[in-house]
C-alpha cells in the first residue's frame, strides 16, 4: 500500500535518512520508534510530500508521490509533531477548511464534520477559537484534521507527545480503533507507547532502520533464542549433569546465586522450542526442585537501547 | 483555491492585521484628501490619487507579510502542503484574498471622487484611467510582497524586505536616469548580466557544460548585436532597470491613457512575481 525505496534525505554534508527502504501493508498499524533526531519527522514528511526526498521513491498504490502528487495527497491524512492550526478560527470553521481543501465533496462535508468530531470528542468544543484550547484538544482537533478526507492511511507524528497520562490513554484507545479501518503509521520515541499500539515496529537510529518486526519477534531475535533464568537446590555438578540431557539445550551458563545452597543457570534453546515442561520433569525426577522459572527475552526498552547505543557506549558504563 | 481564498480573506478581519492595513490607509488618504483637496477646496483629484501611491509603499507591506510567513511559523503550511491542492492554487488563492481587500479599501476611496465630482470639478476620464491603473499597479505591488512572504518565516522581516523591494522599484526612476548610457557601458552590462545569469546556473545545477555553453551562447549573442545593430546597447541600462519600474508606466493612466503595452506589461511583472512564489516554494521542499 505504502512503499518507501531507499529514501535519503541530506540536508548539506548532514544525512537525515540513509536508504529507508520499507512497504507497509493495507490495515497495519506500524510504530517508527527511535530516540530524538533519528529522522522520523523527515521520513513522515517524505511520506506525505511535504519534503522531497534527495533519493529515493516514495510510492502509494503503486503511484510515485512526485508524479502523483494530488492522488498520493489524498490517500493520506497528516498529522505533524505540532498540529497545523490556525488560532483565529474555531474548531468547526478549521474543520471546514480542512475538508473543502482535502476535496471532501460539498454535499457531504457539514455530515463529516460532525462526524470526525463526534469520533475524536470535540463536538463540546466545536465553536471554540483553536487559540483557547488545551494541548489536548488541539491534537484531537489535528487528529480530526487527518481524517476529513477520509484518507485510508493515517500518518501521526508523535500523537501523544505533551499530553498528561489520561490523554495519552484516550489518544491511544483512539488510535487502536482507527486501526481498524485505517493504515496507520505512528512515530514515537516512547517505547510503551509504540508497543501498546502497533503491531509491528521499525525501529529508527541515525537516519538508519536498524529493525524492522513485531515487538515479541524483536525481544526473541535479539536474544538469538529463547533464554531461561532458573535457580534450583541443588549443586553445578548434580543440576548441569541433569540439564544436560534435556533435548534441544543448547547452552548453559552458571550464575552466583543469592541464596545459599542454590544454583542459578541461564538456560538456551532454540528459538521456536517451548523447554520449559521437559527441564521441569527431568530437574523434578533427579530430585532438584525449582525454586524459580523465568523467561529471559529482552524487554522492549532493552532491545531499543541495545540496537540505538553503540557497544563502545554500553562499555564504558 | 476557492479555499484558501474564502479562509484568507476571513484571517485578515479575525486577525487585526485587515483593520490595520484599512484603518493606516484610510486614515492617510483622508488626511491627504482633507488637507489637499478640502481645505484647499481644490478639484485636482488625480493629484489626491499619485498621493494614494506613495502611501501603498507602507500598507502593502501590512496587506502581505503575513500571507506566508505566518504559515511557515505556525507549521499550517504543513497542512497545505500535504492536502490535495496545488502550489499555484494556494499563491493564487492568497494572492487573490490580498487583492480582494485592496480592491474594498481602494473602492471606499471612490467617495471622495464623488465629493469632488458633486462640489467641483471632476475630470471623470483621468480619474477612471488612474484607478483602472490602480487596479493593476496594486496586484503588482502584491504580488512582490507575495514572493517575499514566501521567503520568510518573520512577519517583520517579511514586511520590511517588502518595503525595501517596492521602495527600490519607486527610486528605479531617480537612479537609472543617472545611469551611463554609452555604448561601453551597455556592452559591459551585458557582460555582467550574462556571467550573473551563468553563476545562477551554475551555482543551481552545479553542471560545467551547461554552464559553457551558457556562457558562449552570451557572448555570441552579444557580439552579434555589437555587428547588427550597436545602437541596442546605448541606453541598455537604462532600458533594463526603467523595466522594473512600475510607477513610470502609471503616469499614462492618470493622464486618463489606457495603454494595452502598461496593462500587458503588469499583468506579466504580476505573473513574473507569482511565478516565482510557486518556483520558490518547489524549492523550500528540497533543501
Amino acid at each position: 500500500m505504502i512503499e518507501a525505496k531507499d529514501l535519503v534525505k541530506r540536508y548539506g554534508p548532514h544525512t537525515a535518512v540513509d536508504h529507508a527502504t520499507f512497504k507497509i501493508e493495507r490495515g497495519e498499524i506500524v510504530g517508527f520508534l527511535g530516540p530524538n533526531g533519528a529522522g522520523k519527522t523527515t521520513t513522515m514528511n517524505m511520506l506525505t510530500g511535504y519534503l522531497s526526498s534527495t533519493e529515493g521513491t516514495v510510492t502509494v498504490d503503486g503511484m510515485n508521490i512526485l508524479e502523483h502528487p494530488l492522488e498520493v495527497k489524498r490517500r493520506i491524512g497528516y498529522l505533524p509533531e505540532n498540529p497545523p492550526l490556525y488560532p483565529e478560527m474555531t474548531v468547526r470553521e478549521y474543520l471546514q477548511f480542512a475538508g473543502e481543501i482535502k476535496k471532501v465533496p460539498k454535499q457531504e462535508l457539514s455530515k463529516r464534520i460532525d462526524e470526525v468530531m463526534w469520533k475524536v470528542g470535540i463536538t463540546d468544543v466545536m465553536g471554540r477559537l483553536v487559540k483557547n484550547l488545551s494541548k489536548g484538544y488541539k491534537q484531537r482537533v489535528g487528529l480530526a484534521q487527518a481524517m476529513i478526507g477520509k484518507p485510508d492511511i493515517l500518518i501521526l507524528d508523535e500523537p501523544t507527545a505533551g499530553l498528561d497520562p489520561k490523554q495519552i490513554l484516550e489518544i491511544r484507545q483512539l488510535i487502536k480503533e482507527l486501526g481498524k479501518t485505517h493504515t496507520v503509521i505512528l512515530s514515537s520515541h516512547i517505547l510503551p507507547e509504540v508497543s501498546a499500539v502497533c503491531k509491528r515496529i521499525l525501529i529508527i537510529n541515525q537516519g538508519k532502520i536498524v529493525a524492522d518486526d513485531t515487538p515479541e519477534n524483536l525481544a526473541k531475535r535479539l536474544l538469538g533464542g529463547s533464554h531461561l533464568l532458573l535457580r534450583i537446590d541443588g549443586t553445578p555438578q548434580q543440576v548441569e549433569a541433569t540439564l544436560q540431557k534435556v533435548p534441544d539445550v543448547k547452552k548453559l551458563s552458571f550464575k552466583e546465586s543469592q541464596e545459599r545452597g542454590t544454583v542459578e543457570v541461564v538456560v538456551e534453546s532454540d528459538k521456536d522450542k517451548d523447554i520449559r515442561r521437559d527441564i521441569s520433569k527431568a530437574l523434578g525426577s533427579a530430585g532438584l526442585p525449582i525454586l524459580m522459572m523465568r523467561s529471559l527475552d529482552m524487554t522492549l526498552e532493552e532491545i531499543f537501547l541495545h540496537l540505538t547505543t553503540k557497544e563502545e557506549e554500553v562499555a564504558k558504563v | 483555491m476557492m479555499a484558501i481564498l474564502k479562509r484568507e480573506l476571513k484571517s485578515y478581519f479575525l486577525t487585526p492585521m485587515g483593520y490595520i492595513y484599512m484603518g493606516f490607509f484610510l486614515l492617510v488618504a483622508g488626511v491627504f484628501f482633507t488637507f489637499g483637496n478640502l481645505i484647499t477646496r481644490s478639484s485636482q483629484y488625480t493629484g489626491f490619487l499619485g498621493g494614494i501611491l506613495f502611501i501603498y509603499l507602507f500598507a502593502v507591506p501590512l496587506l502581505t507579510m503575513r500571507l506566508f510567513s505566518e504559515e511557515k511559523r505556525q507549521r499550517t503550511d504543513q497542512l497545505l502542503l500535504t492536502s490535495p491542492i496545488s502550489i499555484p492554487e494556494v499563491v493564487l488563492g492568497k494572492f487573490l484574498a490580498a487583492f480582494t481587500v485592496y480592491l474594498i479599501t481602494l473602492a471606499i476611496t471612490v467617495m471622495y471622487a464623488i465629493v469632488v465630482g458633486v462640489y467641483g470639478d471632476l475630470s471623470f476620464w483621468e480619474t477612471l484611467g488612474a484607478y483602472i491603473g490602480f487596479i493593476f499597479l496594486g496586484a503588482s505591488y502584491i504580488s512582490v510582497g507575495v514572493f517575499v512572504s514566501a521567503g520568510t518565516e518573520n512577519q517583520l522581516t517579511s514586511a520590511l524586505v517588502s518595503f525595501f523591494s517596492l521602495l527600490m522599484i519607486w527610486l528605479i526612476d531617480p537612479i537609472s536616469n543617472s545611469l551611463p548610457v554609452d555604448l561601453v557601458a551597455g556592452i559591459i552590462f551585458a557582460s555582467l548580466l550574462v556571467i550573473a545569469l551563468c553563476a545562477y546556473i551554475y551555482i543551481n545545477t552545479k553542471n560545467f557544460y551547461i554552464t559553457v555553453a551558457v556562457f558562449l551562447l552570451g557572448a555570441i549573442v552579444i557580439t552579434a548585436a555589437y555587428f547588427i545593430d550597436k545602437v541596442v546597447f546605448i541606453g541598455f541600462m537604462r532600458k533594463f532597470f526603467s523595466w522594473f519600474s512600475l510607477n513610470k508606466r502609471y503616469e499614462n493612466f492618470s493622464m486618463g491613457l489606457l495603454k494595452v503595452d502598461s496593462l500587458v506589461y503588469y499583468l506579466t511583472f504580476t505573473g513574473l512575481f507569482l511565478f516565482l512564489t510557486v518556483r520558490l516554494m518547489e524549492k523550500q521542499r528540497w533543501v
